[in-house]
């Protein structure tokens, strides 16, 4: 990362501050309430232990499984809880972690659920072409996030993210590209229990990151891989300005020849923050 | 039953202006290995809930010394051996069961080598084909440790045991784990070798399942769509006839190119799909678009959900004009076909467990959602993305009971599988026999679902022996609690694909 940008990073952290402070992360064996409002309407609810307080955490790009504790990072929104019973956090992350819960599911109680609809990140069928690039190609970077511990693309997230750095690989024609895995490796109090990640994801997410660009067609001898641990904090797209998800992630540093890596948002196409659904 | 040359014919002086030879064909529309002529452009065949369709479209084929149709290998058979026009070109058990019956057990359909149980058992024994005869199963053997999809060796992070083995073929000297050459035998249904194009087609460049974009074909640089064969072993249509040839068929030269590539023209030219049913007549009136015209001349690769929807074909059945000249009987047949589409759509159940679906991608575990979640090419019901999938039709504890298959033993030797811990027990590892990972245990990619009245019984081990029994496995496997007018409604849609 140039210096402009991890400024740019941080101011936007800064700016996110308030919201920062009330950010929950904590981690809990979910409950599934079997509401009813078509394909995919089934809510996800969490209860923190040290507040008490029932969160719905039903808007994660990746979803739990009931038979196995969930590491919980989101912002509560100003929303009624009145859709699955919970408060909401939205935007929201939960990654599933390998410890064993007993399987608990509520009925739907009155809750009506949320109609599934299309989130705004997703990746278009191989018959839409992509828009082209405005403008001349400049260096950039795309920052693709994972789920914690995990090195998976993961569906209507990063998929989508990787697509838009692969749309703009094409167009751009670099003369390099630098792929940075990075890994949470520092503790973290949560719940009580230290969380940090293991250092070899660095090395698993770089790699998978490197294969999904040979898939794409890049030419191998472009694409240079490196691995770093201790992640920082970057203002990504893809974290909807959550910190603690921003640190588990790829770059694709995308050198296009003469140009300097501008102090700019990433990623482009879809909003910043998501839109409400 | 109609004779199958009558069928032929009708059907040529109806479409085609007689352009098509009646060639050949028995009582019951077996089309023999060497048999020549030229293939119909259009023939029915009658089945037990109504008449079946083949189309090849373009040019036409003559079977004389064509390697889909010409017994190559010294066991006398071919590929039609096994995907038989009047089968939706798969092949169903009363096909097998009357070839049985015809030949005494003479035909090279019931080679050793994998038309019987095992090849070391006495060959004149009809209980040494019982798994053919029965329940419609070839035997398919899989190299161990695996081989990927390009043939290269995989280290597997599991180990595998044989815990029972009926037919000899996994723990003898000669086959099995034990063997010189070790291999894991499992035996599987033929897959129809029709409406191919939707079976290749790429619709995204991604396998939400697997994290990844979707593997190249190294001769074509071309994305594969990861849609056939139970294991996923063929990437291919090349790969699929390079794993064909030495084992269906035991021929060991490498056939030429040549020869394949006639294979793959007559292969992705053909079409079929019921045409017409008993009670609910044709299958393209007032306004629906069943049979196989529709499926040979659409764009495959679409996902239902963004596009058309899946067995939208039958929707007009919803509002048939109260005047039409229809009976009772057909108008409520053709209802129940236009619900069961709205079944098969929009009734959700609790998908649990099921490895590709509830992990690792991030649908979660459970989630709601219906057939078409899974079955959601526009047209086909195969899976638009790589559909490998375990539904438990293999793996224990949700496997029907089958005694007559080997049982398996995986243990994961690093991370525990996410929905059955460190030991599945397991009659087919499907997938994981291409990929060596105790997460694709019991994964078996979609098949696609039409003609499926020409090809019982189901799923890749056989297990459902009809339509209903397909319901009533989804039913038990995920507690739908359809109703029984849902039922018949899924049973009548899918009699008519
Ligand atoms: C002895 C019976 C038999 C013969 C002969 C045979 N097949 Fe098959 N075929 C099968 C079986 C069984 C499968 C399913 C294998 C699996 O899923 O592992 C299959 C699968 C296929 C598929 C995959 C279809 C799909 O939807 O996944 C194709 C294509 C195919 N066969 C073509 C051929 C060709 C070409 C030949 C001749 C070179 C041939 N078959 C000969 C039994 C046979
Ligand atoms: C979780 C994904 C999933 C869902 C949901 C699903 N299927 Fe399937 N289906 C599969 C898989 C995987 C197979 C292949 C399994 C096998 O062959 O062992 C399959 C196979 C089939 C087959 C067999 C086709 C053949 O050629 O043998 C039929 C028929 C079928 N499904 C119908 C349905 C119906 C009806 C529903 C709704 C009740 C449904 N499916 C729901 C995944 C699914």
């Amino acid at each position: 990362m140039t210096r402009a940008s991890a400024l740019a990073a941080l101011a936007a952290l800064a700016s996110a501050g308030a919201a920062e402070a009330q950010s929950v992360r904590f981690v809990a064996c979910p409950i599934y309430r079997d509401t009813d409002a078509g394909r995919k309407s089934g809510c996800w609810l969490a209860d923190e232990a040290a507040s008490g307080i029932r969160y719905d955490v039903s808007r994660s790009p990746t979803q739990p499984d009931w038979n196995f504790e969930i590491l919980i990072e989101g912002e509560p929104a100003d929303e009624p809880d009145t859709a699955c019973g919970g408060r909401v956090l939205h935007p929201v992350r939960v990654s599933v972690l390998p410890g064993a819960c007993t399987r608990h599911m509520l009925p739907a109680e009155g809750h009506p659920g949320r109609r599934f609809v299309l989130p705004p990140r997703n990746v278009r069928p191989l018959s839409e072409a992509r828009p082209p690039l405005e403008g001349p190609a400049t260096t950039r970077t795309f920052h693709i996030l994972f789920d914690f511990n995990r090195a998976f693309l993961v569906y209507q997230l990063s998929d989508y993210l990787f697509d838009q750095a692969i749309t703009y690989i094409r167009s751009a024609d670099p003369r390099r590209i630098v792929v940075t895995g990075h890994a949470a490796t520092r503790p973290t109090l949560v719940s009580g229990r230290e969380l940090a990640e293991d250092p070899a994801i660095a090395e698993a997410r770089a790699s998978l990151i490197r294969e999904a660009l040979v898939r794409m067609g890049v030419p191998e001898d472009r694409i240079v891989v490196r691995t770093r641990t201790e992640a920082d904090i970057v203002a990504a797209e893809g974290a909807d300005g959550l910190a603690e998800p921003s640190r588990r992630r790829v770059d694709i540093l995308v050198e296009v020849a003469g140009t300097q890596e501008q102090a700019r948002r990433p990623g482009g196409g879809a909003p910043s923050r998501p839109a409400g659904q | 039953m109609r004779p199958f040359s009558s069928f032929v014919l009708a059907a040529a002086a109806l479409l085609c202006g007689g352009s098509v030879a009646a060639s050949v064909g028995e009582e019951y529309g077996w089309w023999g290995p060497g048999q020549e002529g030229s293939f119909p452009a259009v023939a029915d065949y009658p089945n037990a809930e109504g008449t079946l369709r083949t189309l090849l479209v373009g040019a036409p084929v003559e079977t004389a010394d064509h390697p889909f149709f010409a017994p190559i290998g010294p066991s006398g058979r071919a590929c039609i051996t096994c995907h038989q026009p009047s089968d939706a070109m798969g092949l169903s058990v009363e096909t097998i069961r009357r070839r049985w019956e015809e030949t005494a057990g003479r035909d090279p359909l019931f080679a050793a080598v994998d038309g019987s149980n095992c090849p070391i058992l006495p060959q004149d024994r009809r209980e040494s084909h019982s798994l053919l005869l029965d329940h419609g199963l070839i035997r398919i053997q899989r190299p161990w440790p695996p081989r990927d999809g390009a043939d290269r060796p995989v280290d597997p992070d599991f180990d595998i045991e044989v815990v029972r083995d009926p037919w000899g073929c996994n723990s003898g000297s000669e086959y099995g784990l034990r063997a010189r050459q070790p291999s894991i035998s499992v035996y599987r249904r033929p897959r129809p070798v029709a409406n191919l194009k939707y079976l290749t087609a790429v619709g995204f460049a991604y396998d939400p399942k697997q994290g990844l974009p979707l593997p190249r074909d190294p001769e074509t640089g071309e994305l594969i769509s990861g849609n056939l064969m139970a294991d996923g072993r063929a990437g291919t249509l090349h790969g699929q006839i390079r794993d064909a040839a030495p084992t269906h068929l035991e021929f060991f030269d490498e056939m030429s190119r040549e020869q394949r590539l006639r294979i793959i023209d007559f292969e992705t030219r053909i079409f079929t799909a019921q045409y017409r049913h008993r009670i609910g007549g044709r299958l393209d009136d007032f306004g629906a678009q069943g049979g196989p015209d529709v499926l040979a001349r659409s764009e495959p690769g679409q996902l239902g959900s963004i596009g058309r929807a899946v067995w939208s074909e039958f929707e007009a059945w919803e509002n048939i004009p109260a005047d039409a000249p229809i009976s009772a009987e057909e108008r409520a047949f053709k209802q129940s076909v236009a619900r069961g589409a709205r079944t098969f759509r929009e009734r959700t159940f609790l998908i649990t467990d099921s490895a590709g679906i509830n992990s690792p991608i991030g649908f979660g575990n459970p989630v709601r959602n219906s057939c078409v979640f899974c079955h959601n090419m526009t047209m086909m019901g195969n899976d638009v993305a790589p559909g490998q999938v375990d539904l438990g039709t293999t793996n224990l504890p949700f496997a029907d009971p089958a005694p007559h298959l080997p049982l398996f033993r995986i243990t994961c030797r690093r991370d525990p599988h996410p929905h059955y811990g460190r030991v599945i027990l397991t009659h087919d590892p499907g997938y994981a026999l291409t990929t060596g990972r105790c997460a694709d245990v019991g994964k078996i990619t979609l098949q696609s679902m039409r003609g499926l009245s020409a090809r019982a019984p189901y799923f890749a081990n056989g297990s459902a022996t009809d339509l209903r029994a397909v319901v009533d496995y989804y039913d038990r496997r995920y507690d739908i609690r359809y109703t029984e007018q849902e039922k018949q409604d899924l049973v009548n849609l899918m009699s008519v694909l």
